[in-house]
């Protein structure tokens, strides 16, 4: 059962982040609360300190999704339909349009934000793996500062990150990359809608003259949370994309992967499909070039 | 050809023409039967108007809230109410001290407890209610019951209730076996010994829930004058909650009064609960002198509902070179759960249609339920045939495998036909075995034979991890082997599975088989119409209507359905094993027949007819058959009736017919009739990731008679998804007795992405029980699917998999896995 909590829902920014100063620490930001009104209704022991819920749907400061310079910024409260239906990013962030229309169902997808995903920080967080291999980067607002940092620095644990109690996240931030990358979005669920993510695998590659010039590959749901392979990437980078190379990268993921995650319960399964989906999954994206 | 040959067969093709005349002027003389009618409900339902259980409110009404112990099994010490028992928002308390009546039920056995006194034995048990104004303050108070108990051992292993050290569920029974149904035909020795080749297998089924989309709702007020009780809610059976709620309260049944609400689904679900929240509401409304609501949360009502029976089935089959099977020894175990509720007649079906349907000249089964402190298992949809067809059709495809003929070969070899004899003794006579012709039917309408010897073809080249054994503790087996990647264009696999079933109509002689209908024509030719069996959202309501309708010559429309009340209607027994349409539709068409004449005597004494001339009843209008220009509308009829002082009214009363059962042996004529049904089912299977799609279901099914197309496929796109969350994804699993999924982010039924196309077709008969010969449906379509799906998975794939539900982990580790397989870290 929910229990008795204060609801805020401030019109601007300015009051958030006064809020936010005032309440430092009892209160929590609720956007699409497809996580927590869900986890209060089970009680769950990371929501249990919230004794106010501050609505930041009626702020437009976080609202729109725009072109800066060689960026595109999405703000804050934009939900993942918002995101599905906007066409600047299906042009320049496809892999973000398709992370956005498998998660959940329709009603949740008009409900929940992608920041909420990766605020949340779930081991599964679909949108995390897209966002990482572009490079996304956020912007923290308080009273006091705002700043800007990598994505994959916010993140640090499961179900935690770097937001200090003040903050708010107002911003993502993508940087438009160059036209010779190619790459997909892969999930695997147990069925094909409303479906919690068992593997999920992000990957961009610039390939020229069958020679990986460039790779950025990210997994979610089977590392404690979403990842890039950043010394995977490295090593890839100059050989040759073929059937016997793309094999023995995806038998090494698997080996970073265990490294990092420990031997699970579901290990026996996880384990072996990662790396098989890994596999076709880069033939996938070569046969795209 | 001699001349008498000539003659007779001259005369046996007129015959046969002239009949196939008549049927089809007959099948064609319909007015509505057989026509799509849109449900009279659902405008209500799916505008969000119709009120269910928790839209009905009372003032002064107050709330039941429940509480349970954390653990499966325990004797109890004490309950401590001393924090909670003198605070405000506390009505009062009510406990099995509470209960003047009968404290435990049960159909079979008394073993359930309306309140858990001396212990519990599985962690949906109730101790004790919480009543008070505010819901929500009860649930906070809830925590602060202090509850002392001594645990004792949990048996959760059902293949280890029967062992003698097994801890006992109910000691006061000395056994933890629930019932034993033995079948013994022919001899089963010699049966083996005349037999070219033996196959034993084992195969095993899952818990399921029902997961109907509304929880459980129930609302008890106090009749004025301490008249009893009446009680509203979303409940299966009106009488058979009757029955409870009169014994508990040691009530006459005329002092308990049942309503249903509109139904949110029930599957076969809202029977033996809902029964158990109706005697608890009724307590405490004579207690409180107030109406008192219990509105289950999704995890109250997982908890704490009754589940599918997980079954263990070893199946032993001799077969000879030809395909003919010989003899059949089937050995099945049921995990009961904590209580023996409907288990001995689920398993009761289980042993009358173990075999399939097929002709085996000799047959040994032996079907057993025994007690564990797992949730307990009672009535759902299929009611004991889905697991035995799972086993029963896997097998009969691996046998065609190995003497290399096809899965319709093999089944045209054994199937049932007309003078066949069941496993059970029975002759099958006096109906139409549509059996071969429901085969014939699905598998020309999906080319069956011709894809499944083509995708057999390809699935011997399908990888799979065939030579790995993936195990989380040995990490070096966790690594692919460069051979182990799969080339893209062979990760899909196609294939193309069926099932074959005949399903006993009815409750067979589980019991008394007999339903009441009440018409009641008004004087302006509108009517109102009731039976005693009720709507549990397959559409009853609209197709009595049809039927009643039909018999009248008027409209549909015509007819108002009255909301079913235990007060105004005959207990017919319980809407359950696809009986409704049959019995209540049976008892339908008896009224408004004799409504029927009643109209047609003042018609024939107005008009003057002789006793030859043939009055027909249509559209809404009353003409003599052969002089069809003068006619009377239906209404000035009733009107003319009315006026005379003649009654419009009737109650209409079908009883079954006998059937005989020796339950020493498992013989008799087990049921009066039989429907057919066989399912084909296409798939792809992601042979590195292990999902199975379903891409298209062909589903022919003999349901007699079909009286409203539209609902019966709904029936047929409801069963088959149904049944695609049984062979894909539904589970239920317990640690200790305590269920994991009591929620439906993890309990996962099928979404509308995740089956293809399902095309229904019927094949109907010429059946005499029924109303012009309707049977039953629900449960066949749904009792066929998995089995259809796992044999179209081995299509694909080429190997067995022998455990429901066929999801990831058992498609690729050919097991299931668990949390417990490795305690250590968060579960990923």
């Amino acid at each position: 059962m929910i229990p008795s909590i204060e609801y805020i829902r401030p019109e601007n920014l300015y009051d958030l982040l006064t809020l936010l100063n005032k309440h430092n620490g009892d209160a929590k930001i609720l956007a699409g609360g497809t996580d927590i009104i869900t986890g209060l209704q089970q009680g769950l022991s990371r929501f249990k300190k919230i004794k106010i819920l501050i609505d930041i749907n009626n702020i437009p400061e976080l609202k729109g999704i725009r072109k800066e310079k060689e960026n595109i910024v999405i703000g804050a409260a934009n939900t993942f339909s918002d995101i599905i239906n906007n066409s600047l990013i299906k042009k320049y962030f496809p892999l973000l349009t398709k992370a956005a229309s498998g998660i959940g169902s329709a009603q949740i997808r008009n409900r929940a934000t992608m920041t909420g995903n990766f605020v949340n920080n779930a081991p599964c967080a679909d949108s995390v793996p897209a966002l990482l291999v572009y490079d996304a980067s956020i912007k923290l607002e308080s009273l006091e500062q705002h700043k800007e940092i990598l994505l994959k620095d916010f993140l640090r644990r499961p179900y935690q990150t770097r937001l200090q109690t003040d903050e708010v996240v107002t911003e993502i931030k993508l940087p438009i990359l160059s036209e010779n990358y190619l790459g997909d979005f892969y999930k695997l669920g147990r069925r094909r809608s409303l479906s919690i993510s068992r593997i999920t695998l992000a990957v961009l590659m610039d390939i020229q003259d069958s020679i990986i010039k460039d790779i950025r590959f990210a997994s979610g749901a089977v590392t404690p949370i979403g990842k890039r392979f950043e010394e995977l990437e490295s090593y890839a980078c100059g050989k040759k994309a073929c059937d016997e190379f793309f094999k023995e990268l995806s038998l090494q993921m698997g080996k970073q992967i265990l490294e990092q995650t420990g031997l699970r319960w579901s290990s026996a399964y996880k384990l072996p499909v990662v790396q098989q989906m890994f596999y076709q999954f880069l033939q996938r994206v070569h046969c795209l070039s | 050809m001699s001349q008498y040959t000539i003659l007779s067969f001259l005369f046996h093709s007129i015959r046969v023409e002239l009949l196939f005349i008549i049927n089809y002027i007959i099948m064609n003389n319909f007015s509505t039967i057989g026509k799509p009618i849109i449900r009279q409900d659902g405008y209500a339902k799916v505008t969000g108007k119709a009120k269910f259980a928790d839209d009905i409110n009372y003032p002064n009404q107050l709330f039941g809230v429940m509480l349970r112990l954390p653990i499966a099994h325990a004797k109890i010490i004490k309950i401590d109410y001393s924090e909670i028992e003198n605070h405000p928002s506390i009505k009062t308390i009510i406990t099995s001290k509470d209960i003047p009546g009968e404290k435990r039920i049960g159909i079979i056995k008394k073993d359930q407890p309306i309140f858990c006194d001396e212990k519990i034995v599985t962690p949906g048990d109730v101790v004790g209610m919480l009543v008070g104004e505010s819901e929500r303050e009860l649930l906070n108070l809830r925590e602060k019951v202090k509850y002392e108990y001594e645990t004792l051992p949990v048996l959760s292993d059902a293949t280890k209730a029967l062992q003698p050290d097994a801890p006992l569920i109910h000691p006061e029974l000395e056994t933890n076996l629930i019932i034993h149904h033995p079948l013994r035909k022919g001899d089963i020795e010699q049966g083996f010994s005349q037999s070219d080749f033996i196959l034993e297998q084992t195969y095993t089924t899952q818990t399921i829930e029902h997961a109907y989309i509304e929880p459980e709702t129930v609302i008890a007020v106090p009749l004025e004058d301490k008249k009893g009780v009446k009680v509203i809610g979303s409940i299966q059976n009106p009488h058979s909650a009757r029955n409870v709620v009169s014994s508990v309260l040691g009530l006459p049944l005329n002092s308990v009064r049942i309503r249903q609400a509109e139904l949110g689904g029930s599957f076969g679900g809202k029977d033996d609960t809902m029964n158990i929240l109706s005697a608890r509401t009724a307590l405490a409304a004579l207690k409180t002198g107030q109406p008192v609501k219990i509105r289950y949360s999704r995890e109250d009502s997982i908890l704490e509902s009754y589940k599918r029976h997980p079954y263990r089935m070893k199946y032993k089959v001799g077969y000879n070179e030809d395909g003919k099977i010989k003899a059949m020894k089937i050995d099945i175990l049921a995990d009961g759960g904590a209580y023996a509720s409907m288990s001995p007649f689920v398993t009761w079906r289980t042993v009358v249609q173990a075999t399939g349907p097929y002709e085996i000249e000799n047959v040994w089964t032996d079907v057993r339920a025994v007690y564990t402190n797992n949730p307990y298992t009672g009535a759902m949809r299929g009611f004991g045939s889905p697991q035995p067809i799972f086993a029963q059709e896997s097998i009969m495809d691996e046998i065609a495998i190995k003497l290399n003929k096809t899965p319709d070969e093999i089944r045209r070899i054994n199937g049932l036909r007309i003078g066949s004899i069941t496993s059970t003794g029975q002759k099958l006579v006096k109906h139409d075995v549509n059996l071969i012709k429901v085969l014939d039917a699905a598998t020309e309408k999906s080319g069956f034979t011709e894809k499944w010897k083509t995708y057999k073809q390809n699935s011997e080249t399908a990888n799979n991890y065939q030579n790995k054994n993936f195990i989380a503790k040995q990490e070096d087996s966790l690594f692919l082997e460069k051979g182990d990647f799969i080339p893209s264009e062979k990760l899909l696999k196609k294939g193309i599975g069926l099932a074959l079933s005949f399903r006993g109509c009815s409750l067979g002689a589980e019991g008394i088989d007999a339903a009441a209908a009440y018409l009641s024509v008004q004087a302006d030719g509108s009517a109102y119409l009731i039976s005693g069996l009720a709507e549990n959202g397959q559409g009853l309501r609209t197709t009595f209507s049809i039927i009643a309708a039909e018999v009248l010559g008027i409209s549909v429309e015509n007819i108002y359905y009255l909301e079913h009340d235990t007060g105004i209607i005959a207990d017919s027994g319980p809407t359950v094993a696809s009986r409704s349409t049959l019995m209540g539709g049976g008892a339908v068409k008896v009224a408004a027949e004799i409504i029927k004449v009643r109209l047609e005597d003042t018609l024939r004494t107005e008009w003057n007819l002789k006793k030859d001339e043939k009055v027909v009843f249509k559209g809404g209008e009353i003409f003599v058959a052969t002089k069809p220009k003068r006619s009377i509308q239906f209404k000035k009829l009733c009107n003319l009736t009315y006026n005379k002082g003649i009654s419009l009214s009737t109650i209409g009363w079908y009883p079954g017919p006998k059937v005989e059962w020796d339950e020493e042996i498992g013989q008799g004529s087990a049921y009066f009739t039989y429907v057919y049904g066989c399912q084909v089912a296409e798939v792809t299977v992601n042979i590195g990731t292990g999902e199975v799609y379903v891409d298209r279901v062909v589903a022919v099914h003999d349901p007699g008679r079909v009286i409203n197309l539209m609902g019966a496929q709904g029936q047929v796109y409801g069963g088959v998804t149904q049944g695609a969350g049984y062979g894909l994804w539904e589970e239920i699993t317990t640690e200790e007795g305590s269920i994991r999924e009591l929620n439906f982010d993890q309990y996962l039924i099928p979404t509308s992405k995740d089956i293809g196309e399902i095309i229904p077709q019927f094949v109907e008969g010429d059946e005499q029980f029924g109303p012009w010969g309707a049977k039953a449906l629900g449960e066949p379509t749904l009792e066929l699917t998995a089995a259809a799906i796992a044999n179209a998975v081995r299509n694909a794939v080429g190997i067995r998999h022998f455990s429901l539900p066929l999801n990831l982990e058992e498609i690729v580790l050919k097991r299931k896995l668990s949390p417990l397989d490795l305690k250590r870290g968060s579960a990923l």
